[in-house]
């Protein structure tokens, strides 16, 4: 699903799509959100109604990863980069995590 | 507050707020002790009336100390509580009103910084754990000795949160001592104790706060109550002006930077883990039976005089010709709030003030050029006017690149200041490449054993000179033998001198950044918020929340708190150059917002590596693949060093926990809960305690004679014009009958004379607003600081107030008791002789004491006379003079440079200090020593002149 796709999709599932917009974050900007909103209806067919909760936490998962540098156990991380497979992020930020600071710190000294 | 610097910047700018605690110690008499009789009149010339103690501020330091082993099990922990709060007993001695408060339930504003800290914490303790075993590992094969490795489990800080075993434990065993200090403890038998455990909701020192100012509202107060709060928290201070009591006093521990801590390996001082040898202590002196406990400097406390603190502030914010009549209180109000800006517990503070850069000064520079414009204060009763919050703003943005500029100045200049001083210590540290030996040695100047006439001068020449040649040809064998690997050999070679220096350059975090460049507003909102500068929308997002926090914290401070469920949703503050129009960006939080319940609010602010505190199926939800909230629990997550060098410093980058997820996801789990979980999720009531002998225990007893389970009042003339509800306990204390000790070495108390009864804090109707004013018939304080205008009074010379009392007696000693001290002072001394002076102690060599060399003309330390006051700094002035001379070669520079005195600071001449003394002892024995000295006289009468 490229980007055109995704606005495909939406104008087709108008009602889906609201629905999904609402579940948008405050403090999402614009670029993180189009990228999750995608993870999300990408993958909305695969879970049922009672299921909801567990996408948006993999959508979580998976932005967390990309955009805040949050590390998860493999098993999940490949899980949803798996199921982002084909989302396409610019200039994702990077980041060092607590373990990679401490690692270098103890080299250091 | 977030903000540790804060509390060293006061104290600094207006050090007449601090009073030394008196602590009265309790005796001992063949093996028994004498408990202090805390009903006597306090040591500390004041009377306090209402103690109120900010529980978590005692449990941190007392379940995992820094500076001391720690406590083997919960129940050391619990006993070490008790004796904590008998010692903040015995030096405050309330007379009325004891109020114990543990942190229950926070808001969310504060959740997201409780999750980093208790994230970081778990993960502090996994690597303190590894590094202990890995240095014990290479020890052990070094063939070092260690102590055995001690079976207790580490104990996980974490477990100090609202709703764990811990928690509900140490209200039982609070209780049980309550019980016991006032059925057995004198000083005790007059006052009310409330104890409002973590089963309540909100931060200790607010529920301190909003039991104050409930009681303030109601009309029975006593305005001229005397408060002391305990708690080392910097915001106490903000949160004790916001009372607007007069009489308002916060006793703290005295922050020493620097304490020496014990080795987390094998327990001994004077080296960190990583330098950890293994080694079994040597042999130092006779006294080394002591080897093992820890030096016996026990951490003192102060006094913190709020009042003095007004009397501070009311000569900076006090303004003339104003357009509108200027209120001091008000002025106060504004003060506490300009403070946020600079750093609390619920925003991240602004990148351009910081509180080392004088941010508060700049502020209340800027609010007094600004408020002839703006018409009005800033903040009435803890509610902002934003209008003139966005004058100040702007004030403060135009100067934003400038004060980003200058602080990569100081920054660089700092740095290159460092480095010299590196390159000069180890300079001094290496020592010259060639000194000279035997009878040519340097000699330090005024010793008593003059050089001897040099004799055979050129054989001795030959010598040293044949001698180095040695030593040279030794490193040169010794590199070949390492197959020319220089930095392997054993003498001081080129190779490793290089690499230690190399060593030093550390590497800069990454900043990319760049505050103090062309378009650094641009650079942070892209690289702490991944948006484009263009995107107004977003910053404008960024300030309103922002807004919102302002006016949450404030709020919080004066009314109570707003809203249970408002938090500031970003990671990172905005530029105070970005409140442009937030006139409007706030109206009011959503009503009647409800507290988490305990544990869930654990699995809010806990990582997984803590789950162990949680039901099993709760647990669970944090670290199944399949649970419905697994992103809020990261294993590892990034920390964005913004500008600082450790990762403690930096922001950690954590997700927000989504309340509707949350709670969507702990419904189904909800019926695992077991009973005893169930009573540990549910909130609890505020507990009052009091003895047989108080006015009030007739009444409460006769509560539950009559069993009335209707809620009653405090019949206010029975407690000092407290007031506040009633209700029967469950399972309450009751006289004559046993309490059952929940700590195995302690005592049933078979002999109770307390009560206790729920309570609760008086209610007030919807939208009531506490105002902050000074009470009607309250008395302000005798004034401490000295009158501006003193001198033109041509009077005697000022003297200033030390302790709480102005008329305090001074103590006197007489010219015999001059001689006693001054001999006993010097008798540990060992040095004798016309230089004799006295050394500082060595502690104040840590933590960047550097004593001022302006007043470095007192001969001998001992020489104030007795009319002087009984206690000012001592030290600073009165260095050995004759250090500096001895110094140079020890530097390594040209033998006596005179032109050069201070090379090399002072530090290095008191790390010095205790060796020279060896050198220059010789084998008598030191009392003999001692007798054989002659003692000054003491000087001439003569009075310190404190202007």
């Amino acid at each position: 699903m490229s980007t055109l796709d995704v606005v495909d999709f939406i104008q087709q599932n108008r009602a889906l799509a609201d629905q999904v917009e609402t579940f948008r974050d405050y403090c999402e900007n614009e670029k993180h959100w189009e990228a999750r909103r995608e993870f999300i209806l990408r993958n909305i067919n695969d879970f049922n109604e009672e299921q909801r909760d567990l996408l948006l936490s993999l959508s979580m998962v998976w932005a967390n990863n990309v955009f805040m540098g949050c590390r998860y156990s493999k098993e999940l991380l490949e899980k949803v980069q798996e199921m982002a497979e084909g989302i396409v992020v610019e200039n994702a930020p990077i980041f060092k995590t607590r373990d990679e600071i401490m690692k270098k710190q103890q080299v250091c000294s | 507050m977030g903000v540790p610097a804060f509390f060293r910047w006061l104290s600094r700018k207006y050090p007449s707020i601090i009073v030394h605690c008196l602590e009265e110690k309790g005796k001992e008499c063949n093996g028994v002790r004498i408990p202090v009789d805390t009903t006597k009149p306090n040591p500390n010339e004041v009377e306090f009336d209402n103690l109120y103690l900010d529980m978590n501020g005692i449990i941190h330091p007392c379940t995992h100390p820094e500076d001391k082993p720690a406590p083997k099990n919960e129940d050391e922990m619990m006993v070490a509580i008790f004796e904590y709060i008998d010692r903040l007993f015995n030096i405050v001695r309330p007379r009325r009103v004891l109020y114990m408060a543990i942190d229950g339930v926070a808001p969310r504003a504060k959740m997201n910084q409780q999750r980093s800290r208790r994230f970081r914490a778990s993960k502090e303790g996994v690597e303190l754990m590894e590094e202990k075993s890995r240095v014990r590992e290479e020890i052990i094969q070094r063939g070092g000795f260690l102590p055995p490795e001690d079976i207790k489990e580490r104990f996980d800080s974490n477990c100090i949160t609202p709703g764990t075993e811990f928690m509900d434990n140490l209200a039982r065993c609070l209780r049980y001592y309550v019980a016991d200090r006032l059925s057995n403890d004198p000083g005790w038998k007059n006052i009310v104790v409330f104890l409002s455990d973590a089963s309540v909701p909100g931060e200790g020192e607010h529920k301190i706060m909003d039991f104050i100012r409930r009681q303030r509202a109601q009309p029975n107060h006593d305005p001229n109550t005397h408060h002391c709060l305990c708690g080392a928290d910097a915001d106490l201070i903000m949160l004790g002006l916001a009372t607007h009591e007069p009489n308002f006093t916060i006793i703290r521990e005295e922050f020493k930077p620097n304490k020496p801590r014990p080795c987390a390996l094998c327990g001994q001082m004077g080296h960190e883990l990583k330098e950890c040898a293994g080694v079994a202590r040597e042999k130092q002196g006779k006294n080394d039976e002591f080897a093992d406990s820890m030096p016996a400097a026990e951490q003192e406390f102060i006094f913190i005089r709020l009042c003095v603190l007004r009397e501070y502030l009311s000569r900076e914010l006090t303004m003339a010709s104003l357009p509108f009549p200027f209120d001091f209180e008000r002025s106060v109000d504004d003060w506490v709030f300009m403070c946020f800006f600079v750093g609390n517990d619920f925003l991240p503070h602004l990148p351009s003030l910081e509180i080392r850069e004088g941010a508060i000064d700049r502020l209340v520079n800027i609010y007094k050029d600004v408020v002839h414009k703006t018409g009005g204060y800033l903040t009435h009763n803890g509610f902002v006017n934003l209008e003139r919050v966005e004058m100040i703003m702007q004030a403060v943005g135009v100067a934003e690149d400038n004060i980003f500029k200058k602080r990569k100045e100081d920054d660089e200049n700092f740095k290159r200041r460092n480095k010299e001083k590196r390159k000069r210590m180890r300079a001094e540290q290496q020592g010259p490449a060639f000194l000279t030996t035997g009878q040519f040695a340097p000699q330090a100047l005024g010793r008593r054993d003059r050089p001897e006439p040099v004799q055979n001068a050129r054989h001795q020449a030959y010598g040293m000179r044949m001698h180095s040649n040695m030593d040279a040809a030794q490193s040169l064998k010794a590199t070949m033998k390492n197959g020319g690997n220089p930095s392997a050999g054993f003498s001081d070679s080129r190779g490793a001198k290089r690499k230690a220096e190399d060593s030093d350059s550390e590497p800069e975090p990454e900043d990319n950044v760049r505050l103090w460049e062309e378009g650094w507003k641009q650079r942070y909102y892209k690289s702490k918020f991944d948006v484009d500068a263009t995107d107004e929308g977003f910053r404008t997002k960024v300030v309103q929340s922002y807004v919102e926090g302002l006016c949450w914290v404030l709020r919080y401070y004066y009314q109570g708190c707003g809203s249970w469920k408002w938090y500031f949703p970003f990671h990172y503050a905005p530029f105070a150059s970005d409140f442009k129009d937030i006139n409007g960006m706030f109206t009011d939080f959503e009503k009647d917002t409800k507290p988490f319940k305990p544990l869930e609010q654990l699995m809010s602010v806990f990582p997984a590596a803590s789950g162990n505190f949680l039901p099993l199926s709760w647990r669970n939800l944090m670290i199944s693949v399949n649970s419905s909230i697994i992103d809020f629990y990261p294993d590892d997550f990034a920390i964005d060093l913004n500008g600082k060098k450790f990762a403690w410093q930096g922001v950690a980058l954590l997700p927000f926990v989504d309340e509707r997820r949350l709670r969507a996801a702990l419904a189904d789990v909800y019926p695992d809960l077991t009973p005893d979980e169930e009573r540990r999720n549910s909130l609890g009531s505020d507990v009052l305690f009091l003895g047989k002998l108080h006015p009030l225990f007739d009444f409460i007893h006769e509560l539950y004679r009559s069993e009335s389970h209707q809620v009653s009042t405090i019949p206010a003339e029975l407690c000092h014009g407290i007031q506040g509800s009633l209700n029967l306990d469950e399972d309450p204390i009751l006289p004559d009958k046993i309490v059952k000790s929940p700590i195995p070495t302690l005592r049933d108390i078979s002999h109770c004379s307390a009560i206790n009864v729920k309570f609760k804090d008086p209610q007030f109707a919807e939208g009531f607003v506490f105002k902050a004013v000074l009470l009607s018939g309250a008395k302000i304080p005798s004034k401490v600081l000295k009158p501006g205008d003193w001198e033109r009074g041509n009077r005697e010379p000022w003297r200033p107030q030390l302790g709480f009392n102005p008329n305090r007696q001074q103590a006197h000693l007489n010219q015999s008791a001059f001689r006693a001290l001054g001999h006993s002072l010097n008798r540990n001394q060992n040095v004798g002789g016309q230089y004799s002076n006295t050394p500082p102690p060595s502690s104040y060599r840590q933590g960047g004491f550097r004593p001022t060399q302006s007043s470095a003309h007192q001969p001998v330390m001992y020489s104030r006379q007795s009319t002087t006051p009984a206690a000012p700094p001592s030290f600073s002035g009165h260095q050995p003079p004759f250090t500096r001379q001895q110094q140079p070669f020890r530097a390594g520079g040209p033998v006596w440079d005179q032109q050069n005195p201070n090379r090399g600071g002072y530090q290095q001449h008191y790390a010095q200090w205790p060796n020279r003394r060896e050198d220059r002892r010789d084998n008598r024995d030191p009392h003999q020593q001692a007798f054989s000295r002659s003692y000054p006289p003491p000087p001439p009468s003569r009075r310190y002149n404190w202007n």
